[in-house]
C-alpha cells in the first residue's frame, strides 16, 4: 500500500510471500477461549462453533456467529479458477465481470448502492477458486444480500463496460511488470508447472485478455456458476435463523443446469529432472529479486503442520536460518524466507529474497548454503521448541476477524479439511519430534534440481545465472510470465 | 491504518444499537508511572493473545542534514543487543515465548509492536526495560545494519513507484521543515552514522517521558500495573527533547518535479498541497474530502478518470502529522494518457469541488464507509493498540475520541468547499512527474 513508514521487517518477508503464494490463505482458526491469565498455560485451538446448512436446492451453507463488531462477511466460493481456463485469464475476468451491472442494474448503480451504505462486494478468482465477497453493517444486510445475488445469480455482463475492463486489465498488467515482487511468483508457478493447468496464469497475459468475448464468458459462467458446484459462508454479527431465511429466499430456487466438468489435477504433476534458470530481464533493476525453490505440497498433506514448523525455522519467521544469514549477520537484503504454497493437488516450495544486482551470486549462494543446513546439521531441540511455540503463539491472530474465519470456512471447501485440521493443530504441533522432522525434511523439501527465478539486470547477472542451471532468458515486458 | 483512526471517530453515534460491543471509553484504562511514561490498556478475551504497542515521539522531524534516517536506522538497532539480552537475543528470546515483533517508523513517530500469547506479557516488558534503559550499540551490528537498511531503501525504490516520486516531491515541496527528506533518509546519510550518533539519539528520544505504551488482548490492568512498576518504572526520565523549531515558509506558487525511471509504462502523477497539522480543525474536513475523491468506485476520481479510461488509478493520502504536513493525489495513467493530460484531469476535479462544492448526500456516504473502516479497525487487538496510541499522540488525548464524532458530524458540504478553496489551489500545490521519458523543449 502506499505507506510512507518504514517497518523493519514487515516489507520484506511480507510482500514476497504474498507475491509468491497464489491465493492460498491460512490453515487454522482461533479459539476464543479465555486464557487463565492467573495460572498461564497456552489455552488449546478449536475453531468457533458454526451451524452447516443446505438450503432446498441443496447448496450448502455455513453460518458463523462473531459479535464484536457489527459486521457481517458473506462469501460465496466457485470451484473453478485457472485450472479451468480455456483462454488465458478466463477465470479471473469472469469473476470481476460479474460487477460489470446485474439484474439490469448498471454497474454505477450497484457501486453507488453500497458505497453509500459504505458496503462492499469484491470479486477476484485464483487457480481453483473464484470468489464473491461482500461485507456490510449488519443492519444493511437486506439491501446487500439483495445485489449479491443478483451479481452471482444474473450478471449481465455488460458489452460497453467489458471492453473497459479488458483494456484496464491490459494495461494493468503491464503496470505490474514495473515491480518485481508482484509478479515474480507468476513466473515461477509457470517454470514449476510446465504443461499443468497449475501453471496457469490467474491473470492471463495482455494478448489472452485483448482475445476474449463475451459470449466465451457466458459460457463459462453458465459451466461452472452452479449451486451444485460452491458454497456460501456467512460469518459476523447476525441471527442464524433470519440468516437461513434470506438466504433461502435468496438462492433457494437457483437451479443448477450443467453437469459440472473439472479436470483431473491429480494426473501429469511435474517431475523435474534439471536445474533450470528463468533470468527476467529488467534493464533499469537496481537490484536482483530471486526465487529458489521446486514442488511442495498438497493443502490437506497430513503433514502439512509439521512442515509449517520445519519451514519456520529454515524461513518463516525473523530468527529463521535464512533471514539470520542473508539479513542479519551479512547485510546482504532487507530479508529472506522460504515457505510453501499449496494447492488441492500439489504445490511449490521456495525461498525468495532480493539483494543489490552486485551481491547476487554471494546472496543465491549463501540461501543455497543455508537451506543445505537442513540435510546437513538438521535441527536441534532448543531450536525446535523454540519454533513450536512460536507456530502456536502466532496462530489466533490470524483467524481473528469476520473475513478470516469466512475465508477460512472457503479454503475447507476447496481443499478439502474438515474441522480437525484446525483442532487437531496444536496437538500435532506439539507432537512434533526431531525425529519426524528428519523424515519431513528428507521427504518434501525439494534437494535436486531445484529451480530458479531471477528478475534483475541481465547484463550484470547473466553470468551468475548461468552458474545455476539451464538459462532461459525473457524480457520482463514481454507477453506472459514464462517461457 | 491511518484513515482507520479517523473511522474510529465517526462511530459512536451509532454504538448503541444492541448487538454492538465495539469498544467504548470506559473499556480503556491508562495510568502514568512517576518517569512520565504513559500505559494505556484495553482487556479483550476475544483471542488467548496480547500485544504492546510502544510510541516513541521521535521520527525523522527530529532530524537535520547528516544525520537523515537516523530515527528509522535506530528503529533497527533498537533490536542489536542490549544489557540482559545481547545481539540477537531480543528476536530469539521472544520468539521462543511464542512472541512476533515489528517496527515502524514515520516522520514524527517511531513504533515498536510485540505480538505474543497473553502468557508471554512478563517476558515482553522484561525485553522491552532492558533495551530502553540498557542498549548497548555493537559497532559490528551497524555495519551489517547499514546493509539492510541500504536493501530496504533499494528494494522500496524498485517495487514502488509511490515510493520513488514521493521521496523526490517531498524535497521541494519543503523548503525548510525536515519533512523535506524521506523517512529511510538520503544515501549517503545511512552509510555515514557514527556509534556516537546512534548513542546520543537514544539517551535523547528513548527516555521514558518520551514514549506511550498500549496494550490491549487477554490481560488485566492489574497485572499490567504490577509488571510496568517492576520493569518500566526504575527506568530514569530524561530532559525533554528540544522543540522542533523550523515552520515550514508559506508557499506562494506552484512547484514542480520530474523524476525518470525507465520501466515505468504509463505516467505518474503526484501532487502534494500543503494543510495543517492534525490537530488543526480543519483535518475532519479535510479527510472527508479525500474520501470523496477516492473512495469506492461512486468516488470522483474513479467515476471522472478510471471510468473514462483516463487513469488506472488515482489515490488520496494525507498522513496524520505533528506539524503542517501534505495531503498527496497520486494518479497513474492508462495506455496512451499524457502526463499532463492526467495533471489537468486531476486538478479539475479538485476544482469542480472548490468551484461547485459537494452534496449532503456525497457527505454521507464517506462517513458511512469510514464507519465501516473503524468496525475493521476495531475487530483485532492489534487494530486497537495501535488506533488507541495514534489517536492519543496525534489528537493530543484519546478521550477526545469520544467527542470528535461531534466534529465530524459539523462538517458541512460548505465546509468541504471552504477547505478545497483555501489549500488545494494552485499556488500551493507541487507537481511530481514520474515517468520513462521527459518530455522535450521542443
Amino acid at each position: 500500500m502506499k505507506t510512507v513508514t518504514h517497518t523493519r521487517i514487515k516489507l520484506s518477508l511480507s510482500a514476497i510471500a504474498l507475491a509468491c503464494s497464489i491465493g492460498i490463505s491460512g490453515c487454522a482458526t482461533t479459539q476464543k477461549t479465555t486464557a487463565d491469565t492467573a495460572n498461564p498455560v497456552t489455552a488449546s485451538f478449536v475453531l468457533p462453533s458454526y451451524q452447516s446448512v443446505t438450503l432446498d436446492n441443496g447448496l450448502k451453507v455455513k453460518l458463523m456467529v462473531q459479535k464484536e463488531v457489527p459486521l457481517v462477511t458473506i462469501d460465496a466460493v466457485v470451484r473453478v479458477g485457472a485450472v479451468n481456463d480455456l483462454t488465458s485469464g478466463m477465470a479471473y475476468i469472469t469473476s470481476q465481470s460479474l460487477m460489470l451491472g446485474a439484474a439490469g442494474q448498471s454497474k454505477a448503480d450497484i457501486e453507488q448502492q453500497l458505497d453509500f451504505i459504505g458496503a462492499s462486494i469484491n470479486t477476484s478468482a485464483d487457480l481453483e477458486g473464484s470468489y464473491i465477497r461482500a461485507n456490510m453493517m449488519n443492519k444493511d444486510v437486506d439491501t446487500v444480500l439483495n445485489i449479491f445475488s443478483h451479481v452471482l445469480r444474473q450478471p449481465d455482463f455488460d458489452a460497453t463496460e467489458f471492453d473497459k475492463l479488458k483494456q484496464r486489465e491490459i494495461v494493468g498488467l503491464s503496470q505490474q511488470k514495473e515491480s518485481p515482487r508482484a509478479v515474480i511468483g507468476r513466473y515461477f508457478n509457470q517454470l514449476v508447472f510446465g504443461e499443468h493447468p497449475y501453471a496457469n496464469p490467474v491473470s492471463g497475459n495482455s494478448d489472452t485478455i485483448a482475445s476474449l468475448s463475451i459470449e466465451e464468458l457466458r459460457a463459462f459462467y453458465k459451466d461452472y456458476y452452479q449451486p451444485s458446484n460452491m458454497t456460501i459462508n456467512v460469518v459476523g454479527d447476525f441471527n442464524v435463523a433470519d440468516m437461513t431465511a434470506k438466504l433461502n429466499k435468496a438462492f433457494g430456487d437457483w437451479q443448477a443446469t450443467e453437469t459440472v466438468l473439472q479436470p483431473d489435477l491429480s494426473q501429469a504433476l511435474p517431475t523435474l529432472t534439471k536445474p533450470q534458470v528463468l533470468l527476467v530481464d529488467k534493464p533499469d533493476a537496481i537490484e536482483t529479486t530471486f526465487l529458489i525453490g521446486g514442488v511442495g505440497i498438497r493443502y490437506n498433506n497430513p503433514d502439512y503442520v509439521g512442515l509449517t514448523v520445519v519451514n519456520t525455522i529454515l524461513g518463516g519467521r525473523f530468527t529463521s536460518w535464512l533471514n539470520d544469514e542473508l539479513r542479519v549477520n551479512a547485510g546482504l537484503t532487507y530479508g529472506a524466507r522460504s515457505g510453501f504454497s499449496s494447492y488441492a493437488q500439489s504445490g511449490l516450495f521456495q525461498i525468495s529474497t532480493f539483494t543489490k544486482s552486485s551481491t547476487t551470486k554471494e546472496a543465491i549462494d549463501l540461501a543455497l548454503k543455508t537451506y543445505a543446513r537442513l540435510w546437513e546439521k538438521g535441527i536441534d531441540q532448543v531450536t525446535l521448541d523454540s519454533a513450536k511455540a512460536y507456530v502456536k503463539g502466532q496462530f489466533p491472530p490470524k483467524y481473528e476477524t469476520s473475513g478470516q474465519l469466512a475465508g477460512l470456512l472457503s479454503d475447507m471447501y476447496l481443499y478439502g479439511f474438515n474441522d480437525d485440521f484446525i483442532n487437531q493443530f496444536q496437538a500435532k504441533v506439539d507432537g512434533l519430534t526431531l525425529a519426524e522432522t528428519q523424515r519431513l525434511i528428507k521427504q518434501y523439501f525439494p534437494q535436486q534440481n531445484l529451480q530458479f527465478v531471477l528478475i534483475g539486470n541481465a547484463e550484470q547477472i547473466a553470468d551468475v545465472a548461468a552458474q545455476y542451471g539451464e538459462v532461459t532468458t525473457v524480457d520482463i515486458t514481454a507477453t506472459g510470465f514464462g517461457q | 491504518m491511518i484513515r482507520n483512526i479517523m473511522a474510529l471517530l465517526m462511530t459512536l453515534g451509532v454504538l448503541s444499537a444492541p448487538s454492538v460491543s465495539a469498544t467504548q471509553a470506559e473499556d480503556i484504562n491508562s495510568f502514568t508511572l512517576d518517569n512520565g511514561m504513559k500505559i494505556m490498556i484495553l482487556e479483550d478475551s476475544s483471542i488467548p493473545n496480547a500485544n504492546m504497542y510502544i510510541f516513541w515521539k521521535v521520527g525523522s522531524r527530529n532530524e537535520v542534514p547528516g544525520i537523515t534516517g537516523i530515527s528509522h536506522f535506530f528503529e533497527h538497532m533498537m533490536f542489536n543487543g542490549s544489557k540482559k539480552f545481547g545481539p540477537k537475543m531480543f528476536d530469539r528470546t521472544m520468539e521462543a515465548a511464542g512472541g512476533a515483533n515489528n517496527a515502524y517508523t514515520t516522520e514524527d513517530m517511531t513504533v515498536y509492536t510485540n505480538w505474543f500469547p497473553a502468557n508471554g506479557l512478563e517476558t515482553i516488558f522484561d525485553l522491552e526495560a532492558d533495551r530502553i534503559a540498557n542498549l548497548d550499540i555493537n559497532p559490528e551490528m551497524v555495519e551489517s545494519e547499514r546493509g539492510v537498511v541500504q536493501s530496504e531503501r533499494t528494494t522500496g525504490l524498485e517495487n514502488s513507484n509511490w515510493r520513488t516520486i514521493q521521496e523526490a516531491l517531498k524535497s521541494v515541496a519543503f523548503a525548510a521543515h525536515p519533512y523535506s527528506w524521506s523517512v529511510i533518509g538520503y544515501e549517503s546519510d545511512i552509510a555515514a552514522w557514527t556509534l556516537a550518533d546512534l548513542q546520543q539519539y537514544h539517551k535523547t528520544y528513548y527516555a521514558p517521558n518520551n514514549a506511550l505504551v498500549v496494550i490491549s488482548g487477554d490481560v488485566k490492568l492489574a497485572q499490567v500495573k504490577a509488571l510496568a512498576n517492576q520493569y518500566f518504572a526504575p527506568i530514569p526520565a530524561q530532559a525533554a527533547p528540544k522543540a522542533v523549531r523550523t515552520v515550514e515558509p508559506p508557499q506562494n506558487g506552484e512547484r514542480r518535479v520530474f523524476v525518470k525511471k525507465e520501466s515505468v509504462s504509463t505516467p505518474n502523477i503526484m501532487l502534494a498541497y500543503h494543510v495543517p497539522a492534525t490537530r488543526h480543525a480543519d483535518y475532519y474536513a479535510l479527510d472527508l474530502l479525500a474520501s470523496m475523491l477516492s473512495e469506492g468506485h461512486s468516488s470522483r476520481f474513479y467515476q471522472a478518470l478510471v471510468d473514462k479510461q483516463l487513469a488506472l488509478s488515482a489515490d488520496t493520502y494525507m498522513p496524520m502529522s505533528f506539524d503542517p504536513n501534505l495531503f498527496y493525489i497520486l494518479g497513474v495513467a492508462n495506455a496512451g494518457v499524457s502526463a499532463e493530460t492526467l495533471e489537468q484531469a486531476l486538478i479539475e476535479q479538485i476544482n469542480l469541488i472548490a468551484t461547485q462544492g459537494v452534496t449532503q448526500q456525497e457527505l454521507e456516504k464517506v462517513k458511512n464507509i469510514k464507519l465501516m473502516d473503524f468496525y475493521h479497525a476495531m475487530e483485532t487487538i492489534n487494530g486497537k493498540a495501535n488506533t488507541l496510541g495514534t489517536y492519543e499522540l496525534y489528537f493530543g488525548d484519546y478521550t477526545k475520541l469520544f467527542n470528535a464524532p461531534e466534529a465530524y458530524n459539523q462538517v458541512t458540504p460548505a465546509d468541504i468547499q471552504r477547505v478545497a478553496q483555501t489549500y488545494l489551489i494552485k499556488a500551493n500545490r507541487t507537481v511530481g512527474v514520474l515517468a520513462a521519458t521527459e518530455e522535450s523543449d521542443q
